[in-house]
């Protein structure tokens, strides 16, 4: 790579800021969202955007999905992890959250990191004995937070023009 | 040939109140629905606010057909079959975009917006005499514009749109076209993929009342951004269902009374003047109180206008399209009135997308029990067992015999009157169409 950013984080916070991605990964996968929604910031902004397919040359247009602050974004929680107001999540998907080529950027004396990486979530619908995956790129503000971390904006871009697994219940 | 007599049931058995499972199966009965209705009714394009300057196009299916819907120089709307006259490559191979003329990727053939071949690049080895006038890429051969909705036909010989709309325009016209200025889409259509068949999501756009508080508890029980939430469980009695000749229907439930006077605020006050300009009488008032309208446009067009916080509706359209006997492709789209402010536009988007689509928090329940009914259903022996649709049986020869409304009304609002009327209609058009 010629053009390296000058503010990449050192290989401590990088390591610090992977592990945090991957316990929280480890949560949702879990469905422990008590402790999970712990770990968003009082503004957190959370979106998710699909991609119209376009010529190259062409303006690329995508839009937003999903598009929640924090009010919207607990009311998706309540109703995914409660057995009764849920019918896309009881029985619960089985979900496995791989986060990989992470990478972390913060300008001197910020406490926070632009953390850009992919996501490949896989979900299993037990009750109709399917699955299939959702695949894509986040790009997460983080804020230091004590020992740990808030997310302060997560932006998923999916891979897909076409959700293909429609219903859409997990968080990704 | 498939015989219906081979699934014990009727299709449909609107005196029973029984409904094949076959139909929602089958891959041969979406053979013949592509043949006998697809190809042969008005079937929704696109928004005409999709393609708003020249040579803007996008590209969707009529039918089981790709096509180009682009806007041409004079300002009309074409529809072009996306598969070139030579070898069929798809002459665009993207969602959207603008185009001068179209040009085929494979050997170069060129076509105008209007779909005439303009040059093969090898003219000069046709044979002399060649009608290069008849190797024009097919235009859909009837186009027509219903308040911003552009509907195509391969049915040369179709009866205009008008007519076919018929009195389900008068219920759909407040929701489309309440301002000087019209509707505009917000987004491009959110696109996803649905494991059940496509009558399934025309059903429930059409008068599925009963599903609402069970399948949808959680929303109505959490929803923040839901004005009258207190009203929900109780529709007015005024509430009413509405059926029509071309199988069209609607349902729209009002707010029962005894409600803060401020869940009355519906629609956003700013923009309430503009409709009295536009709307009077009976389609104005109906605008009053309603807490949801849903309906579908025979075949597969539904919309619904859905409390999305306080005094913001949002308008959504959506199109089922048939993939195949157990599978639909959906594609919605949020509309706002132009007038509105960038800010209600930006709030009905995210709020019409936090409840109805992929994510959507009453589609994803909706989603999983279609997909749950799909395959519950796909087999000999669950097809012995035809579904319900019962609660239409008591008032389907009884509509309201001073309706005040056109079409053919009914209440309560909460019985399968227009779900097997839909049905009803579907299964004449699958007969009368039939070689």
């Amino acid at each position: 790579m010629n053009d390296v950013p000058q503010n990449f984080v050192d290989n401590e916070l990088y390591f610090d800021v992977q592990r945090f991605l991957f316990a929280e990964a480890s949560l949702l996968d879990r469905r422990q969202y008590d402790r999970w929604v712990k770990l968003l910031a009082d503004e957190i902004h959370y979106a998710v955007y699909v991609a119209v397919s376009r010529e190259v040359s062409a303006e690329p247009v995508e839009y937003a999905i999903v598009d929640e602050g924090a009010v919207g974004l607990r009311s998706r929680i309540d109703q995914l992890s409660n057995s009764k107001l849920t019918r896309a999540e009881n029985p619960a998907s089985q979900t496995r959250r791989f986060i990989s080529n992470i990478e972390a950027t913060s300008d001197s004396n910020s406490t926070e990191v632009q953390v850009v990486s992919n996501l490949l979530l896989y979900r299993g619908r037990p009750s109709i004995e399917a699955n299939s995956f959702y695949v894509g790129e986040r790009q997460d503000l983080l804020r230091k937070n004590g020992v740990g971390w808030l997310i302060v904006r997560r932006a998923v871009r999916l891979d897909h023009t076409t959700i293909l697994d429609g219903a859409l219940s997990v968080l990704l | 040939m498939l015989d219906e007599k081979r699934s014990n049931y009727e299709w449909v058995d609107v005196e029973r109140g029984l409904v094949s499972r076959e139909i929602f199966v089958s891959d041969e009965v979406h053979g013949l629905e592509i043949e006998r209705i697809f190809e042969r009714n008005w079937i929704f394009l696109a928004h005409e606010t999709e393609v708003p300057n020249t040579g803007d196009y996008v590209t969707r299916m009529l039918g089981s057909a790709p096509v180009i819907v682009v806007r041409d120089a004079d300002g009309s709307i074409k529809a072009l079959l996306n598969s070139c006259r030579h070898r069929g490559a798809k002459v665009c191979r993207t969602d959207s975009g603008t185009a001068r003329n179209f040009v085929c990727p494979y050997h170069g053939w060129t076509y105008e917006r209007s779909g005439k071949l303009i040059t093969t690049t090898f003219d000069k080895h046709f044979p002399s005499g060649f009608d290069f006038g008849e190797a024009r890429l097919p235009a859909v051969p009837r186009l027509e514009v219903h308040k911003g909705l552009v509907f195509g036909s391969w049915n040369e010989d179709v009866a205009p749109l008008t007519d076919v709309l018929g009195d389900i325009a008068w219920y759909i016209d407040p929701f489309l076209s309440r301002t000087a200025g019209g509707m505009e889409v917000l987004a491009p259509p959110h696109r996803w993929r649905a494991k059940a068949n496509w009558k399934v999501g025309a059903l429930n756009f059409v008068g599925d009342s009963q599903h609402i508080l069970t399948t949808h508890v959680g929303p109505l029980t959490l929803d923040p951004v839901r004005a009258a939430r207190a009203g929900f469980a109780t529709a007015a009695e005024n509430s009413f269902q509405v059926t029509t000749d071309q199988g069209h229907g609607c349902t729209l439930t009002y707010l029962a009374p005894g409600l803060p006077e401020d869940a009355y605020q519906t629609h956003p006050q700013d923009i309430l003047p503009l409709y009295d300009k536009i709307l009077s009488g009976k389609q104005r008032t109906l605008l009053d109180r309603l807490r949801v309208i849903v309906g579908t446009i025979f075949p597969n067009l539904s919309f619904i206008e859905t409390q999305v916080g306080p005094a913001q509706k949002a308008v959504i359209i959506r199109q089922w399209q048939p993939i195949n006997g157990t599978e639909m492709e959906v594609l919605s789209w949020v509309l706002a009135e132009k007038e509105a402010t960038a800010e209600y536009k930006a709030t009905v988007l995210k709020n019409g997308f936090h409840n109805f689509g992929a994510a959507g928090v009453f589609e994803q329940d909706d989603l999983e029990l279609w997909a749950s009914a799909t395959f519950a259903s796909n087999n000999s022996i669950s097809k012995r067992f035809p579904y319900s649709f019962h609660t239409a049986l008591p008032y389907i020869d009884a509509p309201e015999t001073d309706p005040h409304w056109p079409g053919r009304v009914f209440k309560p609002s909460d019985t399968e009157v227009a779900q097997l009327e839909f049905m009803r209609h579907w299964d004449r058009c699958m007969k009368s169409n039939a070689d």
